[in-house]
């Protein structure tokens, strides 16, 4: 009994189950798997839903000239699963014939890649179309040999932007966790530097969904549909000008070069929109570098390179500003009353404090100066008395008013807010407060005060508009891929300097005296109105005589009747400039003032004057305490 | 014991002992079933191997040379266990019992801690998995059991005394953590106990008493993974890419084969290796996909074949134990495919049990192929015994 119990459990279950592979084989019962779910299960099989990346969108100079673009770079690889073992030897052969690379290294490669064997292994990236195309058309003899296309940003004029468009780079971890969400992929490219990562949402685009067909072993074999076609990012219109960019290089790569200083920045704006017209920072380097992979060592080599290429000087170096800081203390003193517009002080070979004296620059002094000839003459004892008078706080909320000590929100990663020191600031950090003697440094621009290049050209810019302090910009319009303005460009007011107009226009007064009072040299010959203010600040630890190593700056900006001719008598009073700049040179210790020189050449080179009032002589190394006096 | 006693030749060595039973009693057809099994499973190893390596199959270390090799050791296993006196197990029962659980506590303590379970052990650069082994050993000790209560398995003691056989293997199995071997275990002990007479009353307590307790083993005794496992095949597409990932490529195989199947080494789902442990758990889905409706219904065939000879040996055995031995063996072979089949068809729970001689598993093989030594010794000692 039990046997055919068993026998018929036997038949029963063996029945059952040839029933149930009759319904899944033949009767096209696709089991309980419902039909929605079995797309995911066959990654890597049959359909599959990918994304197409979208074409990064384009950026151009305020002229419409295209400063990046983006190009199809070829990468050759080979998937190990496809090349057989008999063929091996010839098809690298032939590979490393093709590409210049050693026979040994593709092997190499191709052995030490980690992964499925039908994962393809890059052999050679950036392959020049040519090969790419030989390569490809001769698949037949090449088998297991694939060449891939991508899109690869160029950048046109590369190390002469790169510290303002900035470059593109693999996502790495952290951003792709916060980013994921927003359809990014692991393997993605991200705007990482300058407005590529400011900009990086606009810029990017929508990638679409599209199905493709592809066998068991990730190739695919045809599209199917388009769920979602890609769309194309913005492309930017920046405010600057390449032409006014490429002088200004000229300007800040002579002066460095003649000076032997390696590190600077120019900055130029538009006083009257906070447009920044040009923006350059020294050392550069090719944001192509990037763009095609940079090699390691040549990465550590701009990371352990001591003049910082990969900071934009401009926005990111934060140095004492020295005299040209003298505007903020000039127009506080005027504007709290603590003096008169036409009102005389002693200049004197030094102020003393105690027992602690504080020279004049030339430890002499000039007699009696107003305002316009303490700052023509920049005259640092009239300036600690001035300082003297606003005491810090004044000093720091005028400062503070000038856009100091604070970012100016400019569309650029990274940018330095420099330091405006107050009795608060030093009792947190140092645990004192502030000494008197530090309250004369601080109304000359040295001591522990910091600035950027372009908080000083803002704060030029301020004063030749007649006190409106703009947010800077470098991105002036947004566009969609068909042309449209997505976002117009409007000048963003940071603040109204809370000072009478008079001040400003007094200080600018006395910016234009820094020129006519030859305290710049032949800078007054030129057949252009300029108003300005030099600046030349210690920093660091002193030489073996005793000298401390010092920046040159020098800031100011061109009203907008501008020629001579037209204007003979040099009149800034009119707030209408059109043209602020500032150059910064760090450790310059030259003769004259280099930043001053760069000034000058790069107004000869905007302007077109043929007059050439440059003073390479004033450009020899030496030091400005001594021989310059 | 009430049992038939063998009378033996002179003892003048192995030849003359082998020799002088009755070979012409040696069951063919039951080897022949089996060797075609072990055939398709060594067929099946070639195709895997091909979809792994593309080609260069008969190099060394690969499933099907690894698998020629273990069929080899099982055809001299079976020949072993044919030759040798199935009586003598009857007398070393008890040993056997002793060794079956020093082995599953070795195996414990050596095996491999990859692939989070300790039930592989490396014997000669081998993977052997004793659990495997265990099964047979414990077939064998508990037909010896059973056979010495014979026509007395009526009683709850009994019943109790055979569970508490298998309880000391069955825990440390379980240990390891093998949920599909511990499984068989079960279900060759239900398979014994029905075929030995057991009365169906407490069987059917039994069957309650057990299933009162899943609950508890749910929650306490199984592993995360074994859970998720388990009830993924309710509904593979809540976890696709998961653990229902699996089931979905494997019942995607099966419903490309068709009729007649996509041909060996063309199973579009097996040859991008897309399936998880193809070679062993899911061999059935590249079976199927690859050979189709037609080969899976020879094995079908091939399978009933042989559990009809499996259990016409017990019948015909006048020796309870051999009875015993023959319905576990045919209880372990039915579990196991009904199991892995309905697995790879969505009907059953993922649990790793093997197909016998199809999943290319060398201790599988092995200990099979001694099982059915064992009862070919069976059935060459009978007609013996009645003369």
């Amino acid at each position: 009994m039990r046997f055919v119990a068993f026998a018929l459990v036997t038949v029963l279950a063996l029945g059952g189950l040839t029933t149930r592979l009759f319904a899944m084989q033949l009767a096209g019962t696709p089991a309980r798997v419902p039909a929605a779910a079995v797309a995911p299960a066959e990654v890597g099989r049959q359909i599959v839903t990918e994304p197409v990346p979208s074409t990064r969108g384009l950026i151009y100079d305020r002229a419409k000239r295209l400063l990046v673009e983006n190009v199809p770079t070829f990468t050759v690889s080979v998937r190990p699963a496809d090349l057989p073992q008999s063929q091996r030897p010839e098809v690298i052969g032939r590979l490393a014939g093709l590409l210049d690379i050693a026979a040994t290294t593709i092997t190499e490669t191709i052995d030490g890649a980690i992964g499925s064997r039908f994962d393809p292994v890059a052999i050679a990236h950036d392959v020049p179309e040519q090969t790419a195309r030989l390569i490809s058309e001769d698949s037949l003899t090449l088998p297991g040999v694939e060449v891939s296309v991508d899109a690869r940003r160029d950048y046109l004029d590369g190390p002469l932007f790169t510290q303002l468009i900035g470059w593109t780079g693999s996502i790495d971890a952290t951003a792709y966790a916060s980013l994921k969400g927003q359809g990014y992929l692991p393997d993605d490219r991200i705007g990482k530097a300058g407005v590529e990562s400011v900009y990086e949402s606009a810029l990017r685009g929508v990638y679409g969904v599209r199905e493709v067909e592809k066998d068991g072993t990730g190739r695919t074999l045809r599209v199917l549909s388009t769920t979602a076609a890609p769309q194309a990012g913005e492309s930017l219109i920046l405010t600057i000008d390449a032409r006014e960019q490429k002088l200004a290089q000229q300007a800040l790569d002579w002066g460095l070069k003649l000076s032997g200083a390696r590190r600077g920045a120019i900055v130029v704006e538009n006083p009257q929109t906070g447009e920044i017209l040009a923006m350059v920072s020294a050392p550069t380097y090719d944001a192509n570098l990037f763009a095609r992979g940079i090699s390691t060592a040549d990465f550590q080599k701009l990371l352990t390179n001591t003049d910082l290429p990969l900071m934009n000087h401009a926005i990111g170096d934060q140095q004492p500003p020295g005299s040209t800081y003298k505007l903020v203390t000039g127009s506080g003193v005027l504007a709290d009353k603590k003096l008169g517009a036409t009102e005389t002080v002693l200049s004197k070979p030094y102020v003393q404090l105690g027992s602690t004296l504080f020279w004049e620059w030339n430890h002499a002094g000039w007699g009696p100066l107003d305002i316009k000839d303490g700052f023509a003459h920049s005259s640092d004892t009239f300036f600690y008395q001035m300082a003297q008078r606003l005491g810090i706080a004044r000093l720091a909320y005028w400062a503070r008013q000038y856009g100091f000590g604070q970012p100016t929100g400019i569309d650029l990663p990274a940018e330095a807010g420099g330091l405006v020191p107050t009795d608060q600031w030093k009792l947190e950090t140092l645990g004192q407060t502030i000494f008197p003697g530090e309250v004369l440094q601080a109304g000359i621009g040295q001591g522990y005060d910091l600035a950027t290049p372009l908080q000083l050209v803002n704060a030029y810019a301020a004063l030749a508009n007649g006190g409106t302090l703009y947010q800077p910009q470098v991105v002036r319009e947004i566009v969609s891929p068909d042309g449209t303005v997505v976002r117009p460009f409007a000048p963003k007011v940071i603040r109204k300097i809370a000072a009478p107009s008079w001040v400003f226009t007094t200080m600018r007064e006395a910016a234009r005296r820094v020129i006519t009072s030859r305290h710049t040299y032949n800078f007054v010959d030129l057949p252009i109105v300029v108003a300005g203010k030099t600046g030349t600040a210690e920093f660091g630890l002193r030489d073996k005589n005793g000298v401390l190593p010092y920046h040159n700056w020098f800031a100011g900006f061109t009203p907008k009747n501008v020629w001579t001719k037209d204007n003979p008598t040099g009149d800034v009073s009119k707030p209408d400039s059109q043209l602020a700049f500032a150059v910064f040179i760090y450790d310059a210790g030259t003769l004259g003032n280099t930043a001053t020189e760069v000034a000058k050449y790069y107004l000869q080179l905007h302007y077109g004057i043929k007059q050439d009032l440059r003073l390479p002589q004033l450009l020899e190394r030496t030091n400005f305490y001594e021989g310059g006096r | 014991m009430g049992v038939l006693r063998v009378e033996r030749d002179a003892p003048t060595g192995i030849a003359a002992r082998v020799g002088g039973v009755a070979w012409r009693d040696f069951d063919v057809q039951l080897f022949v079933y089996a060797v075609l099994l072990a055939t398709l499973g060594l067929t099946m190893a070639y195709s895997n191997t091909a979809a792994q390596l593309g080609g260069d199959v008969a190099q060394g270390g690969t499933t099907f040379v690894r698998g020629l090799v273990w069929a080899v050791v099982a055809l001299v296993a079976f020949a072993a266990a044919t030759a040798f006196d199935y009586t003598w197990l009857k007398a070393f029962s008890w040993p056997i019992y002793l060794v079956n659980i020093a082995l599953l506590v070795a195996s414990l303590l050596l095996g491999s801690t990859d692939a989070v379970s300790a039930r592989w052990v490396s014997i000669f650069g081998l993977q052997f998995q004793f659990s495997e082994i265990a099964k047979i050993l414990m077939i064998v000790v508990l037909a010896r059991y059973l056979a010495d209560h014979d026509r007395r398995l009526d009683s709850l003691p009994a019943i109790v005394g055979a569970c508490l056989i298998v309880i000391p293997p069955w825990v440390l199995v379980l240990m390891q953590p093998d949920l599909g071997t511990s499984l068989v275990f079960i279900a060759v002990l239900v398979g014994m106990l029905f075929m030995g007479g057991a009365s169906l009353r407490w069987l059917g307590a039994l069957a309650a008493a057990t299933l009162a307790a899943l609950p508890l083993v749910w929650t306490y005794v199984l592993h995360d993974y074994q859970r998720e496992r388990l009830t993924s095949f309710l509904d593979p597409a809540k976890d696709p890419l998961g653990a229902g990932f699996q089931l979905l490529t494997a019942q995607h195989a099966v419903s490309d084969g068709g009729l007649l199947g996509a041909g060996l080494t063309n199973g579009a789902q097996s040859q991008s290796n897309l399936l998880p442990v193809q070679a062993t758990d899911f061999v059935f889905a590249v079976l199927a996909e690859e050979l189709g409706f037609i080969g899976c219904l020879v094995v079908f065939l091939l399978f009933a074949a042989l559990l009809w000879r499996i259990l016409t040996i017990a019948w015909r055995s006048r020796d309870p134990f051999g009875l015993m031995v023959g319905a576990g063996i045919a209880s372990m072979i039915l579990f196991q495919i009904v199991v892995n089949v309905g697995m790879v068809l969505g009907v059953m729970p993922i649990t790793g049990i093997p197909l016998p001689f199809i999943t290319h598993g060398g201790a599988s093989l092995v200990s099979i192929a001694i099982g059915l030594g064992i009862l070919q010794s069976i059935a060459m000692r009978q007609q013996r015994a009645e003369w």
